[in-house]
């Protein structure tokens, strides 16, 4: 038992202390969002209802997991198969990234409990009852495009051997749902013309979606081959990653060149070149999240260096992430009003949520067959160094870094451009000139009313409107419907009629006071004889 | 008869009767402002230099909200109201950003959250064949309820009668496709916080025009992908027959969709 306890201590390293600081944070957050609501939690507001859960989580980590479609669709239609050793851990990722997709969902629905109603009350106009529908469906594809290693490690032989039979039907399913859910996320907002700013508006917007995701889906699996490379030591695939890269080239190139053209044609190619917080984030996504890139993995000399691919490639997920919270957060913004941040609650339940994603690949790249036995160097716990990585690559190191300071020079940029208040080119609210003539309005006031006297009363009491209003600029609300119902009349509603409520409580009595209106020192003045 | 409210703002004092009737028939707490829609307040009297504009639900002929609801929890009845089931929702809020005039609110402090928005007191009111509570305790009629055929033309003949008076413009006519809350103004709607820039196509077709396309690139897309792997896989597996690894005779027996008919 001692050595164990040794064990766990030793193995409680700087990476699982920021996990586990992160996965407390996360709880802390989820306990108060789910005790007292989405407003205790979070900065949405009625203005701005979808923030960063929406933006990152679910649009931004649909999207990572985008290598999942495209690469089984390369091994497993394309049949290409030398792309075989990097399928594993692309589905590896997509599965897990759906799966928290789902659990960052929990957080974000008012009533996630009623998260499986889409299944049973069918609306086919919502885009978002489609999404929801593809991405159940995808999960399952993915569980079990998943589950022969599971299979495999339980020594199950005949549910192998079933899933294998329909693995192709499965592969094509699979990448159905991902083409139609991936551009869905972006024809969520196609029904927001007036809310998403210009330069990200567009019908194309599910094409749009559509590309970034397989660009981006193409840059993760590049992205995360280098993460296990310096997590598991394993073996890089390098022409299989370079052979990525040049997809990548031809999949932003169409992207960039689409866009570009979708914007000048909806005549908003002006908005770029003004200096608002929108175009430098546009900038900011287009020209370091998408050119850039694109020129570096087109560059031979730069594709074939390890930094230089590994950077290209961080760069086309940064773009790809700013696109995705450019139109769920920058272009949402202007219409909306307000200048919506997200709290430190919601950063700290999407940061623990990335933590988990890391925690599970790990679990499952130590319990199963994620990468081929021979190309990982070691168990982690038992490495001292890190494998050792010649430096192939031919880049200077001083571009890169310079490439480096740039990227987080623009960063700070778009990062200050998003603290701007978003009201620069508003349509400020020109005063109204007085009416153009004072105009008489006819009231129509409810008739005289009156209370039935009781046995004992002094006589009846007619309530005539007249008296009580000022007929000019009547408040109705200062009796209505706190003291008396509006709907119903001479009904009240701050406590029984009764000789106390009216003469001295919570009725009559609130104003008769001698002190906001005349006080009830005369019987006549109500009491009257009928006329 | 299409239930629908015509709101004269020449003609509203700023009474506020219509927005606590509205408190009082809903059940609502009164200490919110009145001035501001919110989850406690579904019609607001907002005050733009002594013109009050009333604001509630449009009602729209083809509402947003209703078409991308998930579940159906927001729903345009036959009878016209646009109405919320809250047992259905799940609390997506994507009603609040398809709703081109903001009106739907989420109760944010709730562990238990609905979505709030005027409902045309269609159960309380409208279905047992009275009019809403905002309309009837209106005490100048600048708010008034009808048939939207019959207020559109009263309208009109209220603009005819007084151009001096108003506006040339029925707001919620055409925006958004027709509304069943209609506005008259004497100053232009612009300068009273409307949003004019609204389209007058309904916006439940700009996301149908990409959906009804789906199934067409379902079919195209699943045929050509299957199409490509049956030629892959017949190359692949000619290429085995042609290294000598298997027999054309075996790699029909074994996988004879890729040779159909082949003799």
């Amino acid at each position: 038992m001692i050595t164990r306890f040794k064990t766990w201590y030793d193995r409680l390293t700087l990476w699982r202390m920021v996990t586990l600081t992160l996965l407390a944070l996360g709880l802390y957050a989820g306990v108060i969002r789910f005790t007292r609501g989405l407003g205790a939690a979070t900065h949405l507001s009625d203005s701005f209802p979808w923030g960063l859960w929406i933006g990152f989580d679910v649009l931004v980590g649909v999207g990572l997991a985008a290598g999942g479609f495209v690469i089984a669709a390369t091994v497993h239609v394309f049949r290409l198969k030398r792309f075989e050793p990097i399928a594993r851990p692309t589905i590896l990722t997509a599965f897990l990234g759906y799966l928290l997709v789902v659990v960052a969902l929990f957080f974000d629905l008012g009533r996630p409990w009623n998260i499986w109603h889409p299944l049973v009350m069918w609306n086919p106009h919502s885009v978002m009852f489609e999404v929801g529908w593809c991405v159940m469906l995808y999960t399952t594809v993915l569980a079990l495009e998943f589950s022969p290693l599971v299979l495999e490690r339980l020594g199950l032989t005949v549910p192998l051997r079933v899933v294998r039979s329909i693995y192709v039907p499965l592969v094509i399913l699979g990448v159905l749902l991902s083409t139609l859910h991936q551009s869905s996320l972006g024809t969520l907002y196609v029904i927001a013309p007036d809310k998403l700013y210009g330069l990200w508006y567009t019908p194309l917007l599910p094409v749009f979606f559509f590309l970034t995701a397989v660009a981006g889906g193409l840059a993760m699996t590049i992205f995360e081959s280098f993460l296990s490379q310096r997590a598991f030591g394993k073996k890089l695939e390098r022409s299989l990653l370079e052979a990525l890269g040049r997809a990548g080239v031809v999949v932003l190139g169409i992207y960039i060149v689409w866009r570009l053209e979708d914007i000048a044609g909806r005549g908003n190619f002006g908005l770029i070149f003004q200096l608002t917080p929108e175009s430098s984030l546009f900038w900011g996504e287009i020209l370091l999240g998408a050119i850039l890139p694109m020129v570096l993995f087109a560059t031979p000399r730069i594709r074939r260096s390890e930094s230089g691919l590994f950077f290209a490639a961080v760069l086309t997920v940064m773009g790809f992430i700013l696109y995705r919270l450019n139109v769920a957060v920058t272009g949402m913004t202007r219409a909306s009003g307000t200048v919506y941040l997200p709290s430190w609650m919601e950063l700290s339940v999407t940061a623990s949520v990335v933590a988990m994603g890391f925690v599970l690949f790990g679990f499952a790249v130590r319990h199963l067959a994620i990468f081929p036995r021979a190309e990982v160097a070691s168990p982690i716990r038992d490495r001292v160094s890190k494998p050792s990585r010649p430096p192939r690559g031919t880049v200077p190191k001083g571009a890169l870094a310079g490439l480096w300071l740039l990227f987080i020079v623009g960063a700070v940029i778009v990062g200050a451009g998003l603290l701007e208040s978003p009201d620069g080119s508003q349509a400020s609210v020109v005063p109204v000139p007085p009416g153009k003539e004072e105009r008489p309005v006819a009231l129509h006031l409810p008739p005289p009313f009156l209370f039935p006297p009781s046995e004992d009363s002094h006589g009846p009491v007619t309530f005539d409107h007249r008296s009580h209003v000022d007929e000019r600029r009547p408040r109705c609300a200062t009796c209505h419907s706190e003291l008396f119902s509006l709907l119903r009349p001479g009904q009240p509603q701050a406590g029984p009629w009764t000789y106390e409520s009216v003469h001295e409580g919570a009725l009559c009595a609130s104003c008769h006071d001698g002190d906001h209106a005349h006080a009830m020192d005369e019987c006549d003045s109500c009491h009257r004889a009928e006329d | 008869m299409k239930p629908a409210i015509l709101t004269d703002l020449s003609l509203c004092i700023g009474c506020e009767a219509c927005v606590m009737a509205c408190k009082e028939i809903n059940d609502l707490p009164r200490d919110t402002d009145p001035g501001t829609l919110s989850a406690t307040t579904w019609t607001a009297l907002e005050t733009h230099d002594d013109i009050h504009v009333r604001r509630q639900c449009m009602h729209c002929l083809e509402p947003a909200c209703a078409s991308v609801c998930p579940v159906g929890a927001l729903q345009k009845t036959p009878e016209g109201p646009v109405i919320y089931d809250e047992s259905r929702c799940i609390g997506c809020r994507y009603c609040m950003i398809g709703c081109p005039f903001n009106i739907p609110k989420y109760e944010w402090d709730s562990a238990n959250p609905r979505v709030r928005k005027c409902i045309f007191c269609f159960e309380k009111a409208l279905s047992i064949g009275k009019q809403p509570a905002c309309t009837a305790a209106c005490p100048t009629g600048a708010t008034k309820f009808g048939d939207r055929d019959a207020l559109l033309e009263e309208a009109r003949h209220r603009i005819a009668d007084h151009p001096d008076r108003y506006v040339d413009h029925i707001y919620g006519e055409e925006e958004a496709g027709g509304t069943s809350v209609l506005y008259l103004s004497s100053v232009p709607f612009e300068e009273l916080g409307f949003k004019t820039g609204v389209r007058n196509d309904p916006y439940p077709r700009l996301t149908w025009n990409v959906l009804s396309k789906l199934p067409n690139v379902v079919s195209v897309s699943g045929a050509s992908l299957l199409g490509f792997w049956w030629l892959t896989k017949r190359k692949d597996t000619l290429e085995r027959v042609r290294r000598g690894e298997i027999t054309l005779e075996e790699a029909k027996r074994q996988e004879p969709h890729l040779f159909g008919g082949e003799k």
